[in-house]
C-alpha cells in the first residue's frame, strides 16, 4: 500500500484467474482512487477483506458524499441480494409459498404489476429485485453515480423496505436456507445495520430478530410505513390483523 | 535575492512532518545555506526529477505506440499503392492491345509501333497512323505538342489541377466501392466540365486543345455514366457543347442531371466501363478516347499521347497524394459506429455479452451474478440524450458467483455461461416479448454443468453441432455436448503450457480447436487429441482472446502487451502483429464475413479494424474504469448492423 507500490499495481482479473484469486489484489487507498466507481471500488474492497465488520463496512471515507455512499451501499446489497434469490429459487416454490409473507400479519403485494398483484414470494423475489435493479439504474431516477438528486432520495428508503421483505420472508419461511446465507455473507446484519445508521427504515419494520448489537427481538406487532407514492415500484400491504400503522421514521 | 531553497525546505519540512520545521524558520530569518535547507531542497528536486522523468518515460512508451501504429498503417497504404499502379501497367497494355486490334480491323493495317510494346510508363511516339481521312499530316505532332503545353497553362490557369484531383479522388472512391454521394459526383464533375469547356468556347480554333478538352469531358461524363449507370442515348456534340455553355453555372444541377443521362453510353463499352470504374483519371480518359467513332480516333489517339506523358508523370509524382485520398475517402465515406443504445442495468462489471442470431436481442453477463437479455426494440427514450435507455426483459438467476463469459447458440434458442465457481449453464432462450415481470420459471435453466473445478474463463461454441469448448483456471479444457445425458465428452489439459486463458472452434476446420495460454497458442485436433501447430513465436504478451476467422486459415489474438496478432493456422507463422491499444487488448470479435475485427482494451476503448489491411477504422471510447479494468466484451450481431461492448462500469452499449 505503499506509494512507490501503487504505480505498479495493475488491479485486473485476467483471463486465467484462479477463482480464489479474484480481486485479490493490494487493497487501493480511497484518496487514490480517480476512478467514477471510486465508492463502489471501495465498498467492494472493504467487504472483501472482511464481510463480517460491518463497522467498517458501513464507516464511510472521510469527505464522502452521504448520499452517494447511501446510493452505492444500496447497489451492493441489491447485488448480493441476488445470492438469495438464488438458493430461494431452489426451495421457495410457487405450490407452498403462494403469497409473500413474513409473520402471519401482513400479505405484500407486488407492485411491478398495473395494479398490485398477490405474486406467489419467489416472483415477488425476482420481481423486486429486478425493478430495483432497474430503478437503481434509471437514467431517470439515477443518471449519474457521483452526485444524487434530492428528488431521487426518497427512492432509496422504498428500495430498503421492499427488499427488505425478501429477507424477513428467507427468515421465517426458509430458516436453514436463510442461516446458510447469513454465515457467509452477513448480509442481513449489514443491512439492518445499514437502514438503522441512515434511518432508511422505521426500526418497528425491521422483523428478522437479533440482526442488530442490542436488537429487539421480533416486535409484537409489525408496522408498516405508508407506501411512497411512486408510480412504478410501490408495494402495498393488505388489511392488517392486528395493530395499526404508524409512521414511525425517526 | 533569496537562496530557493528556503522556500522549498520549508514545504519539504511541513510536508514530511519530521522536526525540520524550525530548521526552514530559522532560515528565513537568516537568508544563510544550511545544511537541513540544502538537503530540503535536494530532496525536493530529486523527487521532482523523479517525477518528471516517470511521466517522460510514460509519454515516450505511448509516442511509440503511436509510432508503431503509425509504420503499420503506412506499410498498409503502400501495399495499396503498389497493386494500383501494377493494375494501371496491366490496363494501360490491355487498352493498347485492343486499340492495335480495332485499328486494324477497322484500316487493315498494323499499327506495328505499338502492338507488343511492353506496358511502360514513359511518353511513347504518338501513333501516327490515324484514319485515312484525318487532314493532320505527321509534322503536326509538333505544332500539337505546343499546343498541348499551351493548352496545359491554361487550364492550370483555370484551376485545372484541383479539379483533377477532385475527379481522381472520386475515381479511387468508387474503385474502394464506397458509395460516393452523387451530390458531390455530380458538382465535381459538372465543374469539370465547366471549366474545360470554358476555353472550348473561347478559342474554337485550336483543333488539338478542343480534343483534348472534349476527350477529358467525355472522361468526366463517362465516369458519371459509370457511376449512375445511365446507359441511354447517344453522343451529341452540338448538344453537349450547348450543354456546356449552360453549365457555367456549376451549381445547376438539373441540366447537370438532363446531359448526365444523355450521355455517352453506346461508345463506352464493356471494356472501357470497367476501366472507368477500376481506374485514374487518365487512363479513363485514354479508354474513352480510344472508343470514339472515327470522328473522334484522330483526337482519341492525341489524348491518348498526352494521358501517357500525364500517367507516368502522375503514377510516380502523386503516389503520396493519391493515398492521401485513400485514408481521407475511408474516414469520409466509411460508415460510423455511433453508440445508440445504453444497457444499464447491471450492478457490476459486465463481463460478456452475445447477440441473438436474427433478432435485435442480446444478453449480457456480469459480475453481479447475473444474465440480462434485452431487446433494442423496447427502449425508453432518455431526454435530450441521443441514445436511448433499454431495460432488461429477462434476469437469468443461478450463477453464484461473478460470470465470466457467455455464448449463444447459433439457432438463438439457447446460451451457455460460466461463472467464477467452475459451473456451466445452458439456458433456454426466453420469448423476446416475454413480459419482464412474468411469474418465475424454473425450465428456463436447462442444465448446469459442473465437472470444472475452477474458474471458468471462456467458452466457444461450434457452428454446427452443439458442441461446446471450455476453458479454466483448473488447467483443462473441456469438450461437451451439452444436449446428451452425459455433457462431458473430452478433457484436455497440457501441464507444460500451464493454464488456458482463451479457446475457440477454428471455423474452417471445425475439428479442430485453437487455446490459448499465456503465452502459447496451439491448435489441436479434437478428435486424436495430438496437437497440430503451436504458433511460433517468441515473447509474446499474454494471450487473452483468441478468435478463428470464418472461413480463412486465420486465428487472432488480443495480448496483455497491446498487440493484435495475426496468425496462419496451417503453418503457425505469424502474418502481422500490431500494436493496437494503449493498454492490453481484452477483446475480439470478427464478422460474419470476417471482413472486420472488433477490439476492446482496457484503454476505455473499442476499435474497429479493417481484417485485410489492417487498419484501424474506427475508435469509439465507450467505458469509465473500475479499478484498472475497462472493456471486458465486444460482439458483432450476426445478421444485424450492431455492434455492442460490455464494460467493468457495469454498462453494455450497442452502436448502429
Amino acid at each position: 500500500m505503499t506509494m512507490s507500490e501503487v504505480k505498479v499495481i495493475v488491479r485486473r482479473n485476467r483471463p486465467g484467474t484462479k477463482g480464489a484469486e479474484f480481486c485479490k489484489w493490494p487493497e487501493e487507498p480511497f484518496e487514490e482512487m480517480d476512478s467514477t466507481l471510486a465508492v463502489q471500488q471501495w465498498i467492494q474492497q472493504t467487504i472483501r477483506r472482511d464481510p463480517s465488520n460491518i463497522t467498517a463496512i458501513l464507516t464511510p471515507p472521510e469527505t464522502q458524499d452521504e448520499e452517494v455512499w447511501k446510493y452505492e451501499h444500496l447497489r451492493q446489497f441489491c447485488m448480493e441480494l441476488n445470492g438469495l434469490a438464488v438458493k430461494l429459487q431452489s426451495e421457495c416454490f410457487p405450490e407452498t409459498c403462494n403469497q409473500m409473507t413474513a409473520t402471519e400479519q401482513w400479505i405484500f403485494l407486488c407492485a411491478a404489476h398495473k395494479s398490485p398483484k398477490e405474486c406467489p414470494a419467489i416472483d415477488y423475489t425476482r420481481h423486486t429485485l429486478d425493478g430495483a435493479a432497474c430503478l437503481l439504474n434509471s437514467n431517470k431516477y439515477f443518471p449519474s453515480r457521483v452526485s444524487i438528486r434530492e428528488s431521487s432520495l426518497g427512492k432509496l428508503g422504498s428500495v430498503c423496505r421492499r427488499v427488505y421483505r425478501i429477507f424477513s420472508h428467507a427468515y421465517f419461511h426458509h430458516k436453514t436456507l436463510f442461516d446458510d446465507f447469513e454465515a457467509s455473507s452477513h448480509l442481513c446484519r449489514r443491512f439492518t445495520s445499514f437502514v438503522m445508521k441512515y434511518n432508511l427504515m422505521s426500526r418497528d419494520n425491521l422483523i428478522v430478530p437479533n440482526m442488530e448489537d442490542g436488537a429487539t427481538d421480533a416486535p409484537p406487532a409489525v408496522t408498516e410505513t405508508a407506501s411512497t407514492p411512486t408510480t412504478t415500484t410501490t408495494t402495498t400491504k393488505v388489511t392488517p390483523v392486528t395493530g395499526n400503522t404508524t409512521e414511525s421514521e425517526a | 535575492m533569496r537562496y530557493p531553497g528556503n522556500e522549498e525546505g520549508g514545504t519539504a519540512g511541513s510536508a514530511g512532518g519530521t522536526g525540520n520545521g524550525p530548521g526552514g524558520n530559522k532560515e528565513d530569518s537568516k537568508p544563510r545555506y544550511s545544511i537541513p535547507g540544502i538537503l530540503h531542497f535536494i530532496q525536493h528536486e530529486w523527487a521532482r526529477f523523479e517525477m518528471e522523468r516517470a511521466s517522460w518515460e510514460l509519454e515516450r512508451a505511448e509516442l511509440q505506440a503511436r509510432i508503431a501504429f503509425l509504420q503499420g498503417e503506412r506499410k498498409g497504404q503502400e501495399n495499396l499503392k503498389n497493386d494500383l499502379v501494377r493494375r494501371i501497367k496491366m490496363l494501360e497494355y490491355a487498352l493498347k492491345q485492343e486499340r492495335a486490334k480495332y485499328h486494324k480491323l477497322k484500316f487493315g493495317t498494323d499499327p506495328s509501333n505499338e502492338l507488343g510494346k511492353p506496358p511502360d510508363l514513359e511518353p511513347e511516339p504518338p501513333e501516327l497512323q490515324t484514319a485515312a481521312g484525318s487532314d493532320e499530316p505527321i509534322s503536326s505532332q509538333v505544332s500539337w505538342r505546343q499546343g498541348r503545353q499551351l493548352l496545359r497553362q491554361y487550364l492550370q490557369e483555370i484551376g485545372y489541377t484541383d479539379t483533377i484531383i477532385d475527379v481522381r479522388s472520386n475515381r479511387v472512391r468508387s474503385l474502394l466501392g464506397l458509395e460516393a454521394p452523387e451530390q458531390q459526383a455530380q458538382q465535381e464533375n459538372g465543374g469539370s466540365n465547366s471549366e474545360n469547356k470554358r476555353p472550348v468556347a473561347e478559342q474554337p480554333r485550336r483543333v488539338p486543345k478542343k480534343s483534348l478538352a472534349e476527350a477529358m469531358m467525355m472522361e468526366a461524363e463517362s465516369a458519371v455514366m459509370a457511376n449512375f449507370d445511365f446507359l441511354s442515348g447517344g453522343m451529341d456534340v452540338d448538344d453537349d457543347d450547348d450543354m456546356a455553355d449552360d453549365l457555367d453555372d456549376v451549381d445547376d444541377d438539373i441540366k447537370q442531371s438532363k446531359r448526365k443521362s444523355r450521355g455517352i453510353a453506346d461508345e463506352v463499352d464493356a471494356e472501357t466501363e470497367e476501366v472507368l470504374n477500376e481506374f485514374s483519371f487518365l487512363g479513363a480518359e485514354e479508354a474513352s478516347a480510344a472508343d470514339k467513332t472515327d470522328e473522334w480516333s484522330y483526337s482519341g489517339a492525341r489524348a491518348d499521347d498526352v494521358s501517357l506523358g500525364e500517367l507516368a508523370q502522375l503514377t510516380v509524382n502523386n503516389d503520396a497524394d493519391m493515398n492521401m485520398d485513400v485514408t481521407l475517402d475511408k474516414e469520409a465515406f466509411r460508415k460510423t459506429w455511433m453508440a445508440k443504445y445504453t444497457l444499464r442495468s447491471h450492478f457490476d462489471s459486465v463481463r460478456a455479452l452475445a447477440f441473438h442470431p436474427v433478432e435485435p436481442v442480446l444478453i449480457t453477463a456480469s459480475e453481479d451474478h447475473t444474465l440480462k437479455m434485452w431487446n433494442l426494440q423496447k427502449t425508453v427514450s432518455a431526454k435530450k440524450n441521443a441514445s436511448l435507455d433499454v431495460e432488461p426483459l429477462y434476469t437469468f438467476r443461478q450463477h453464484s458467483g461473478p460470470v465470466m463469459c457467455l455464448v449463444m447458440s447459433s439457432s438463438g434458442e439457447h446460451v451457455y455461461s460460466a461463472s467464477l465457481d467452475g459451473t456451466i449453464n445452458a439456458w433456454k432462450v426466453p420469448d423476446c416479448n416475454i413480459d419482464p415481470y412474468d411469474s418465475y420459471d424454473p425450465s428456463i435453466l436447462v442444465r448446469t454443468m459442473n465437472d470444472h473445478t475452477d474458474a471458468v474463463h471462456g467458452l466457444s461454441l461450434h457452428s454446427q453441432k452443439s458442441h461446446l469448448l471450455s476453458c479454466s483456471a483448473d488447467g483443462t479444457v473441456r469438450l461437451w455436448d451439452p444436449t446428451s445425458k452425459s455433457p462431458l465428452i473430452d478433457t484436455f489439459s497440457s501441464p507444460n503450457d500451464g493454464i488456458p486463458t482463451a479457446v475457440d472452434f477454428v471455423r474452417d476446420e471445425p475439428s479442430h480447436m485453437a487455446v490459448a495460454y499465456n503465452s502459447q497458442v496451439v491448435i489441436y485436433d479434437l478428435e486424436s487429441k495430438k496437437q497440430i501447430v503451436r504458433f511460433e513465436c517468441d515473447s509474446i504478451g499474454a494471450v487473452n482472446r483468441v478468435v478463428c476467422h470464418p472461413t480463412l486459415s486465420l486465428t487472432v489474438t488480443a495480448h496483455d502487451d497491446r498487440h493484435i496478432r495475426f496468425w496462419d493456422n496451417s503453418t503457425g507463422k505469424m502474418l502481422h502483429a500490431m500494436v493496437a491499444h494503449l493498454d492490453a487488448v481484452t477483446s475480439l470479435a470478427l464478422d460474419p464475413h470476417g471482413l472486420y475485427l472488433l477490439s476492446g482494451s482496457h484503454d476505455c476503448s473499442v476499435r474497429v479494424w479493417n481484417v485485410e489491411s489492417k487498419q484501424c477504422l474506427q475508435e469509439m471510447t465507450a467505458h469509465r474504469k473500475k479499478f484498472d479494468e475497462a472493456i471486458h466484451d465486444v460482439a458483432f450481431h450476426p445478421s444485424k448492423p450492431f455492434i455492442a461492448s460490455a464494460g467493468a462500469d457495469g454498462l453494455a452499449k450497442v452502436y448502429v
